[in-house]
C-alpha cells in the first residue's frame, strides 16, 4: 500500500504542492511541507525566570503525584496557600491565611474564564464543569497581577488549563472506590483529526465529606449539649454528574477556534446540626438545617486565535457562565416547626468579550494590549413565611446587572541579554462608578542564564462584593441572598501594594533548582466590620513573609519538590476598637491581633516521587500548617498543627490490543494525624481508595 | 520573520576547490560552446522555480539550458542534451527510467535515491545532491543547542526506511544517547510519542510523513511542549510551527551547488560521487527556546559552529 498518497500538505501563502506523488520513496515533501504555527504567543507560557511574578505551576505529573481527588487539594501544593473546607464540599482557597469562608481576594480563571461568581465573588468548587483528569496545568501567580488579569487579582491569580482537545484519543474509562462513600466515574473520549481535535468528559462523582469528631475539638471544655451538635458532622454529602466538551478548529494554518462547554448538576447537603432541637435544647431554633442544595452551572466559551505576520497574534473570546443555585428547608423556633419550608435561589450569569493583540516589536520588545467587557447578572430571592412572625416581608429578592470594561497593556522589554522589563497597567470602571487603575513594574535580571533576581512594585483592588454591600439582615440557609437595599453604602475597593523580591536559580550539576521570594504587602483602605455600618473602609494591613520553592531530580526516576513558606500578618483593627469603630476581637485572649493569628506562620509541603520499575510508580505527600485561628471563627474553630501525609501506588496495565490501563491505591492522611479545618466539625480521618483506569 | 534569523554562507573547504579549478576553465574557456542541460522539475512549484532560477543564474553563459518545468511533459525525448539535471523524486524517477543520458539528480532524499539508481543499468552515469543534511551536521547541531549526554528520541515508521545505526553512532560520536522508537502501527502514533518523550530530552524529527505530516505535528509539538522537551526540525517551516531549531538547504543552496557541479561535468565529462548539501542554513526559534529555559546561541553562531566543524559530504 502507498502510504505516502495520503500526506496532505498543508498549504501556506504562495507554496503549492500540486502533484501527487507517483511513488513509495521518501520525497521532498518532508522537507518543503509548510505546517500551522503551534506554538504561537499564547501558548508559550513564560519561563518562571522572566515572569513579573512568583509563579508555582502544578504540571499533570505532580498532579497525579498528588493523589488529589478534587481541585481544591491540588493548592496544597503551592507556597503561602491556605487550603480549607466551610462543608465537606465547601473548600476555599486563599492566599495570606484564612479569610472568611468566600476567600474573595483571588482571581480564578479556567482557560481564560473568570470563575468567581457573584454575590459573594466565590469560586463555587464543587460545581465546576470540570474534573482533575481534565487539568493539564495549573498557574499560580502569587502576589497581586492585577495589570494582567483584571479585577480581584489582588492576593494572586490561578490560572487552571484544562487538557488540549488533542490531547485525549481515544476512549478512557476510570472508576474510583473508597472509604465515607468515595465513588467516582470518569469517561473520556476524543479524536484528533487533520482540521479537529475534540474531546469529552462524563464524570459521576460522590462522597459523604468529612468524618465525625469523637472528642470536643482542641481539647476544650464543653457543654454536652454543645459536644452532642458538635461531634455529627454526617451532613456533608455531595453528588455531583458533569459532562464537559472542547474542541479545536484549525481549518488552516493560521487560525485557530477553541470552543468549550460544560454543565454540573451537584447536590450537596448544607446546613448545621448545631442549633437543631435537642433533648437539651429543645426550643432552639434553627433556620439552617441539614438540607440539600441543588447547583446547575454551565458555560459556553469560544476563542478564535489568528496568528498574524511576523509571529504577531490575535485572539477574542468570548464566555458565559451561569450558575443557578436553589434550597429549600424547614424553619424551627421555639419548640416548633414553621409552616413551610423557607426557599431561597440565587442565580447568577455572566458574560464576557474579550480582545487582545499580541505584537511582538522586535526579539527584544514585545505587547500585549487588549480590552474587554464584562456583565455580571444577578438574580436571588427567597421566602420565608417565619418572617411574618417578626413582621419582616416574607418574600425578599435582589436582582441586578453590572457592567464593567477595562482596558491593559503590558510590555515586555529586554533591554540588555541580562535585563528584562515588565511594565504594565490595566485600567478598569464599572457600573458602581468605581475606576482603578493598576500598575506593575518588574525587573528580572539574569546574573547568569541560571540564576535570576526579580524585583517587582504593583498596586491591585478589589471592588467589593454584591453580597458585602447588601447584606439583608436576616441570612437564613445556606445560598447568599443580598438585601434590595444598600447595607453597606459607600464601600470602595480595598487597595493592595505589593513589593517583592525573589531569587531564581538553576543548579544543573545537582539537579536542583530554587525558588525564593520575599514579600511586603500592604492593604489599606481595608473592609472590616464595624459599628456604624455592616461593613466599612479603613483597615490598614501588613504582610510580609518568605516563600522558598526547591526541585531535586535524584535520578530519573524520583524527583522532589519542597516548598515552605514564613509568614507574618498584622492590622489595625485592635486600633479601631479602641476608637469604637469596630467590635471585632481576637477569638482567644492569647491571640493579639485578629489578623496575625489567622495566619500559619510556617507551612510546608513535599511532593516525592519514585518510579519503581517501568510500569510501578510511588509518590507520597506531606503538608504541615502551623497552628491558626480562623480570622472570622470562634476559638472552637481554632485550628491546631496539621500534618497530615498521603501516598499513591500505581501500577500499569497493559491488556494487549491496544487496552491498557491504571490501577491506583490513594492512602490520604496514612498516619492519621487528627486535625481540624476552618469549621472544627471538618476532621478529615485517614481514608484509602482506589482506582482503575483502562484506555483503547 | 524576524524573530527567526537566517544566516548562510558558503562552504570554502568543500566548494572552494572547484571554484577555483573552475575559474581556471572560464578564463581559458575551454566550454563546449553547445554544452546543453535539459532541466526535469517535479513540478512547477515555488521550491523547484526557486531552484530552476538560482541554478540558470549560477550557470557560465555559454551553457546552454533547456527547462521543462513538470515532470509530465517529459517525453523521453533527450533533445541532444549532455546531462540532464532532474529536480526532486518524481522527476527523478521518471527521467531515469527513460533516459540513457548521464543524470544529476537534486533536492532528492538520500535513501530514495540509491533505491531509485539500483534500478538503472550500472554503465549509465548518475550522480545526486541530496536535500538532507549529513547526519554528522544534524549531530553538530544538536551538540551545538542541547546539553552533553542529552537523550535524544527518534520516533519512525518502518516506511521510512531510516538508517538506525548510522544515527546511532554520528549521535554517540557528539557525546549524546539515542532513544530509537520504531512506530508500532499506524494508530499507536501517540502512545509510541509519549513512550519515547518519557525517556528523552530532545525529539529529533526525521524524514517520514507517516509522522510529521501537517496534520500530525500540531499533537506533536504540543505533546512534546508539555513535557518542555524541543522538537529538531528539518526544515524552516518546523522552527516556524514550534521546533526549536533546524540545519536544512533550501533550493537555492541546492541549486547553487548543482550549478558547481553541471559546470564541472561540462568541462571533465565525469560525474563526482553523490554529495550532501554544501550549502546550509540554521533556523532558530527563540521564544521556544525561551519558554523551554534552554539558553540558546543565535543563528549565526550556531551556523559557524556546524561550518567549522566538519565537510559538506559525509
Amino acid at each position: 500500500m502507498n502510504k505516502y498518497h495520503s500526506v496532505k500538505a498543508s498549504v501556506f501563502f504562495c507554496i503549492v504542492f500540486n502533484s501527487a506523488y507517483a511513488a513509495d520513496y521518501a520525497n521532498e515533501m518532508d522537507y518543503f511541507q509548510e505546517f500551522p504555527v503551534v506554538l504561537s504567543a499564547s501558548r508559550l507560557s513564560q519561563p518562571l525566570s522572566e515572569a513579573p511574578n512568583a509563579m508555582t505551576v502544578i504540571d499533570r505529573k505532580m498532579i497525579v503525584a498528588s493523589g488529589a481527588r478534587t481541585i481544591a487539594e491540588l493548592f496544597r501544593l503551592v507556597p503561602g496557600m491556605y487550603v480549607s473546607y466551610y462543608k465537606g464540599s465547601q473548600p476555599f482557597i486563599a492566599y495570606h491565611g484564612s479569610t472568611d469562608q468566600y476567600a474573595r481576594r483571588m482571581q480564578v480563571m479556567v482557560d481564560g474564564r473568570s470563575i468567581y461568581m457573584p454575590p459573594a465573588s466565590t469560586v463555587d468548587w464543587a460545581s465546576l464543569p470540570i474534573t482533575v483528569s481534565d487539568i493539564e496545568r495549573i498557574e499560580v501567580i502569587r502576589g497581586p497581577a492585577a495589570a494582567s488579569h483584571g479585577a480581584n487579582s489582588t492576593q494572586g491569580v490561578i490560572s487552571i488549563k484544562t487538557r488540549d482537545a488533542g490531547m485525549t484519543a481515544g476512549k478512557s474509562i476510570s472508576f474510583t472506590r473508597g472509604e465515607k462513600g468515595i465513588n467516582d466515574t470518569t469517561a473520556h473520549f476524543g479524536r484528533r483529526g487533520d482540521k479537529l481535535d475534540y474531546r469529552m468528559t462524563l464524570t459521576y462523582s460522590a462522597d459523604n465529606g468529612f468524618d465525625n469528631l469523637t472528642t470536643p475539638p482542641n481539647g476544650m471544655p464543653i457543654t454536652q449539649r454543645k459536644a452532642v451538635d458538635l461531634l455529627n458532622n454526617s451532613n456533608d454529602n455531595n453528588r455531583m454528574q458533569l459532562a464537559n466538551f472542547r474542541a479545536d478548529y484549525h481549518p488552516n494554518s493560521v487560525d485557530r477556534f477553541d470552543i468549550q462547554g460544560g454543565f454540573n448538576h451537584d447536590i450537596q447537603t448544607v446546613g448545621w446540626s448545631d442549633k437543631n432541637p435537642n433533648p437539651a435544647q429543645p426550643r432552639n431554633t434553627n433556620a439552617n438545617p441539614p438540607h440539600d442544595q441543588f447547583t446547575n452551572s454551565g458555560f459556553m466559551q469560544f476563542e478564535w486565535i489568528r496568528i498574524l505576520e511576523d509571529n504577531a497574534e490575535l485572539s477574542l473570546r468570548y464566555y458565559h457562565i451561569r450558575q443557578d443555585q436553589h434550597e429549600a428547608f424547614p424553619i424551627y423556633l421555639g419548640g416548633m416547626y414553621l409552616p413551610g419550608p423557607a426557599t431561597q435561589s440565587v442565580k447568577s450569569g455572566r458574560d464576557e468579550i474579550e480582545l487582545q493583540h499580541t505584537v511582538p516589536f522586535s526579539v527584544t520588545n514585545r505587547l500585549v494590549y487588549g480590552a474587554a467587557w464584562r456583565q455580571d447578572k444577578i438574580n436571588a430571592r427567597g421566602y420565608a413565611q417565619a418572617f411574618a412572625l417578626i413582621r419582616m416581608p416574607t418574600s425578599y429578592s435582589y436582582s441586578s446587572s453590572t457592567d464593567e470594561y477595562r482596558l491593559f497593556a503590558h510590555d515586555e522589554w529586554r533591554i540588555t541579554p541580562n535585563l528584562l522589563l515588565n511594565a504594565g497597567g490595566m485600567w478598569e470602571r464599572d457600573s458602581f462608578g468605581n475606576k482603578n487603575t493598576s500598575p506593575r513594574v518588574a525587573l528580572n535580571f539574569h546574573l547568569t542564564p541560571q540564576h535570576t533576581l526579580r524585583t517587582g512594585v504593583s498596586v491591585a483592588y478589589r471592588t467589593p462584593a454584591i453580597g458585602e454591600t447588601r447584606l439583608y439582615p436576616l441570612q437564613i440557609g445556606a445560598l447568599f441572598v443580598p438585601g434590595s437595599i444598600v447595607s453597606s453604602p459607600g464601600l470602595t475597593p480595598e487597595r493592595l501594594l505589593s513589593r517583592e523580591i525573589g531569587y531564581l536559580g538553576e543548579f544543573p550539576d545537582l539537579s536542583t533548582s530554587v525558588d525564593l521570594r520575599l514579600f511586603s504587602d500592604q492593604v489599606s483602605n481595608g473592609i472590616y466590620a464595624s459599628t456604624i455600618q455592616p461593613l466599612i473602609n479603613g483597615m490598614s494591613a501588613y504582610y510580609q513573609g518568605m516563600e522558598a520553592t526547591l526541585k531535586h531530580e535524584f535520578n530519573e526516576k524520583s524527583e522532589l519538590t519542597l516548598n515552605l513558606t514564613h509568614e507574618l500578618a498584622n492590622c489595625d483593627i485592635a486600633a479601631l476598637k479602641k476608637a469604637g469603630l469596630t467590635t471585632t476581637t481576637p477569638a482567644s485572649p492569647w491571640i493579639a491581633d485578629v489578623l496575625s493569628g489567622s495566619i500559619p506562620r510556617n507551612n510546608a509541603s513535599l511532593l516525592y516521587t519514585q518510579r519503581l520499575s517501568h510500569d510501578i510508580s510511588f509518590s507520597s505527600a506531606f503538608y504541615y500548617q502551623d497552628s491558626l485561628q480562623p480570622y472570622d471563627r470562634g476559638s472552637l474553630d481554632y485550628q491546631p498543627i496539621q500534618r497530615r501525609m498521603d501516598v499513591r501506588i500505581a501500577k500499569g496495565l497493559n491488556f494487549g490490543g491496544g487496552i491498557n490501563g491504571e490501577m491506583a491505591l490513594v492512602v490520604q492522611n496514612l498516619l492519621n494525624k487528627k486535625s481540624t479545618e476552618y469549621v472544627a466539625q471538618n476532621v478529615y480521618n485517614r481514608r484509602s481508595f482506589a482506582t482503575l483506569s483502562l484506555n483503547w | 520573520m524576524n524573530f527567526i534569523s537566517h544566516y548562510t554562507r558558503f562552504f570554502w573547504q568543500k566548494i572552494l576547490p572547484v571554484l577555483l579549478c573552475l575559474t581556471g576553465l572560464v578564463t581559458s574557456n575551454v566550454y563546449a560552446s553547445d554544452f546543453h542541460i535539459l532541466v526535469v522539475l517535479s513540478n512547477s512549484s515555488t521550491p523547484y522555480q526557486a531552484f530552476a532560477h538560482t541554478f540558470r543564474k549560477e550557470l557560465p553563459e555559454s551553457i546552454k539550458t533547456t527547462l521543462i518545468p513538470r515532470v509530465e511533459l517529459y517525453s523521453g525525448d533527450d533533445l541532444q542534451a549532455d546531462l540532464v539535471v532532474t529536480v526532486g523524486v518524481n522527476a527523478t524517477e521518471v527521467v531515469l527510467a527513460k533516459t540513457s543520458l548521464p543524470v544529476l539528480a537534486a533536492m532528492i532524499p538520500s535513501n530514495t535515491y540509491e533505491e531509485l539508481v539500483a534500478k538503472r543499468p550500472k554503465s549509465r552515469q548518475n550522480s545526486a545532491i541530496y536535500l538532507d543534511q549529513p547526519w554528522a551536521r544534524q549531530a553538530a547541531l544538536l551538540h551545538a543547542v542541547l546539553p552533553e549526554h542529552s537523550r535524544i528520541g527518534v520516533l519512525h515508521s518502518p516506511d521510512s526506511r531510516l538508517p538506525v545505526q548510522t544515527l546511532r553512532s554520528a549521535l554517540s560520536a557528539q557525546g549524546f544517547t539515542m532513544v530509537d522508537q520504531p512506530l508500532h502501527d499506524q494508530n499507536s502514533l501517540f502512545t509510541d510519542l509519549e513512550q519515547v518523550l518519557t525517556s528523552s530530552n530532545a525529539l529529533l524529527a526525521v524524514p517520514d510523513n507517516m509522522i510529521y505530516s501537517s496534520s500530525n505535528i500540531r499533537n506533536i509539538l504540543l505533546s512534546s511542549y508539555r513535557r518542555s522537551i524541543p522538537l529538531i526540525g528539518l526544515s524552516y517551516g518546523y522552527v516556524r510551527a514550534g521546533a526549536l531549531c533546524a540545519v536544512f538547504s533550501t533550493p537555492d543552496h541546492i541549486g547553487k551547488q548543482a550549478s558547481t557541479m553541471s559546470a564541472s561535468f561540462a568541462q571533465t565529462r565525469k560525474l563526482p560521487e553523490p554529495q550532501f548539501p554544501a550549502y546550509f542554513t540554521v533556523a532558530v526559534n527563540p521564544e521556544v527556546a525561551r519558554t523551554l529555559n534552554t539558553s540558546i546561541k543565535s543563528a549565526e553562531e550556531i551556523l559557524s559552529q556546524l561550518e567549522k566543524l566538519q565537510g559538506g559530504t559525509q
